[in-house]
């Protein structure tokens, strides 16, 4: 019998559940990461995304549910995990009459670094974050808000962690700031595991390996973007540019694909010639055959063809609208169930 | 133990560089100067039969309410406030190490004034040693027993300032509620001090007095200290009182982590 050699997962979690008072934040979730994967967390505001990176980080307990973080399960030994991952927290807070250097060594210190292999590593992470010696012997408190998320990811990265947690580490940067942060992470890609929470979905979607979509403490949502896209969104999207009538070239398509509809009623006109969005729930094969046979017909002259990929944004906004949706029914149910003179 | 020494060396060097300690340790020990030096001046005129080290004594843990605010007040109302608690709690570092090391820079620190303070008499030993030594000055055991007594209350003190900065994310409602704890706490042993001339029948009054116990004897443990006799009950109530209120601090540090 041939045995299946699984790498063990950096994080496992298994029917995850907390509670603050009466508000159900996490209500049973179950994900995985493998090593070396960069994974999006992505929610609502209020969705639980802090309360399961805070869990995942031993900063707080969970009510119940099983909880692996690199090997280490945090229902028995949840201080134990804080040796082997960098964690930075939403908003970032540092002290602000500390210099970055001194700050960083008390981190060092604080992880079990010292002499030689302390002085390494600071000199690593302030390479890999950009943070370049005039910076580091200045106060963190006057520090703009994108050095100061430079100091808290050096900082995440100071114990060579096999796991990194970043809430919301791209949070009121620039761009050119966002893409130094993603490029930290393409150089640390397949040596170290992310897990970043995120409201930027552009960033996620470029950076990212797979997402985990939470909404009211469920996730809702699990995948590569392309899984995602293929669950979320049913129909294929395409859009042709050409010259010619709305009628004809809907008829023409139609030969092909009856269940194909023109979305926009009025075509964007681009330099004298028109723009036609067409939906389709047959895929992507059935819009190759169709430009193929809107090529042939010369009275079009159809000069651009593009089938049009739902972006990650659309997808949030599907994954999470479902849930709400569901909430929304329960919420009335009840409230039916608590006041039936209402009805 | 590392991370122990790593808060307690962070801790000490963020007390340095707060000026608000420089201006609360120069205030206290000048005030503190200016009564020991009137005091030992007018020492032969008054009925005080304990060795004149003790004034000395009396005034550093009298003026307490006033300084450790000071030198608590800051160490978790600062972290709740900029919200470093939760970055210095995802390190692996135990609460309760965390508050015993932020306590012991605390305390160093408190020790640091009382050997300060302790540096009047040993000034007038050194410059005017006939006084110095009719002073007593130069008796050493009035010098451990007293250092002894105000560092185990100094001790007690500046953990109620560790629980108190725990409670709230203001520094300055940590610095009143420290100097309200303490004011209540030395109002009692003050209240306490001395004997009822009869046969006291209030239930009430009997009740706070065995409720407090030995606790409540502070001064009257002084009278002991000063000569040199070292109670080692008392020894045992201070080490109790910082215990509890550690243990509170690393409970209320836990709760605001759930």
């Amino acid at each position: 019998m041939k045995v299946e050699n699984k790498p063990m997962p950096i994080i496992e979690v298994i029917n995850l559940k907390k509670a603050y008072g009466n508000i159900n934040a996490l209500k049973g979730i179950s994900f995985s990461i493998g090593k070396g994967e960069i994974v999006g967390f992505l929610g609502p505001n209020g969705a639980g995304k802090s309360t399961t990176l805070r869990i995942l980080s031993g900063i707080i307990p969970a009510d119940s549910g099983e909880a692996k973080v690199c090997g280490v399960d945090l229902a028995e030994e949840d201080g134990q995990v804080r040796n082997h991952i960098g964690y930075l927290a939403e908003n970032n807070p540092l002290p602000e009459d500390l210099r970055v250097i001194e700050y960083l060594k008390f981190r060092a210190n604080l992880k079990g670094l010292q002499g030689s292999r302390l002085r390494e590593r600071i000199k690593i992470v302030l390479d890999v974050c950009d943070l370049e010696r005039k910076v580091s012997e200045r106060r963190i408190g006057n520090l703009s808000k994108g050095y100061r998320q430079r100091v808290g990811i050096a900082d995440s990265l100071l114990a060579e962690p096999r796991l990194i947690i970043l809430d919301e580490p791209t949070i009121g940067l620039d761009p050119r700031q966002s893409a130094i942060t993603r490029k930290m992470m393409e150089r640390l890609r397949g040596e170290v595991s992310f897990l970043l929470s995120s409201h930027i979905l552009s960033e996620v979607e470029a950076c990212c390996d797979r997402m985990l979509i939470l909404s009211h403490g469920q996730i809702v949502a699990e995948g590569t973007l392309y899984e995602l896209q293929k669950k979320f969104i049913k129909n294929t999207i395409f859009q042709v540019v050409a010259v010619g009538k709305k009628i004809e070239l809907q008829r023409k398509i139609r030969t092909i694909d009856s269940s194909c509809e023109l979305i926009e009623d009025d075509p964007v006109e681009i330099s004298g010639k028109r723009r036609f969005t067409f939906s389709t729930n047959k895929g992507e094969s059935i819009a190759e055959e169709i430009i193929r046979s809107l090529l042939e017909l010369n009275e079009l002259h159809v000069s651009e063809f593009q089938i049009r990929r739902p972006d990650l944004e659309t997808i949030f906004l599907r994954a999470t609208k479902e849930n709400w949706e569901e909430k929304d029914i329960i919420v009335r149910k009840k409230a039916k169930n608590a006041n039936p003179s209402n009805l | 133990m590392r991370a122990y020494l790593v808060i307690l060396k962070a801790e000490i060097f963020a007390l340095f560089i707060s000026p608000s300690t420089y201006v609360a340790t120069f205030y206290f020990l000048s005030l503190l100067g200016f009564g020991f030096r009137f005091f030992i001046e007018s020492f032969s005129f008054t009925d005080w039969i304990l060795p004149p080290l003790s004034s000395l004594v009396i005034g550093l843990l009298f003026g307490s309410p006033a300084l450790i605010p000071f030198i608590t007040m800051r160490s978790f109302a600062e972290e709740r406030r900029l919200g470093t608690l939760e970055t210095l709690m995802s390190a692996p570092i135990e609460s309760f190490v965390l508050v015993l090391g932020k306590w012991s820079a605390c305390y160093l620190f408190f020790i640091i004034i009382t050997c300060l303070s302790f540096c009047y008499p040993l000034l007038v030993l050194f410059f005017f040693p006939e006084q110095g030594i009719n002073l007593g000055f130069d008796k050493f055991e009035y010098w451990t027993g007293g250092g002894m007594f105000i560092l185990l209350y100094g001790g007690s003190f500046t953990s109620v300032g560790i629980f108190a900065s725990s409670v709230t994310k203001n520094q300055m409602v940590a610095g009143m509620l420290t100097f309200t704890l303490l004011t209540i706490y030395i109002s009692l042993m003050a209240f306490s001090f001395g004997e009822t001339t009869h046969e006291n029948n209030n239930n009430f009054y009997n009740i706070i007095k065995i409720g407090l116990g030995n606790l409540g004897n502070g001064l009257k443990k002084l009278e002991q200290f000063s000569v040199g006799l070292i109670d080692i009950a008392t020894f045992f109530n201070q080490s109790a009182i910082i215990i509890f209120f550690l243990i509170l601090t690393t409970i209320q540090i836990n709760r605001l982590n759930r």
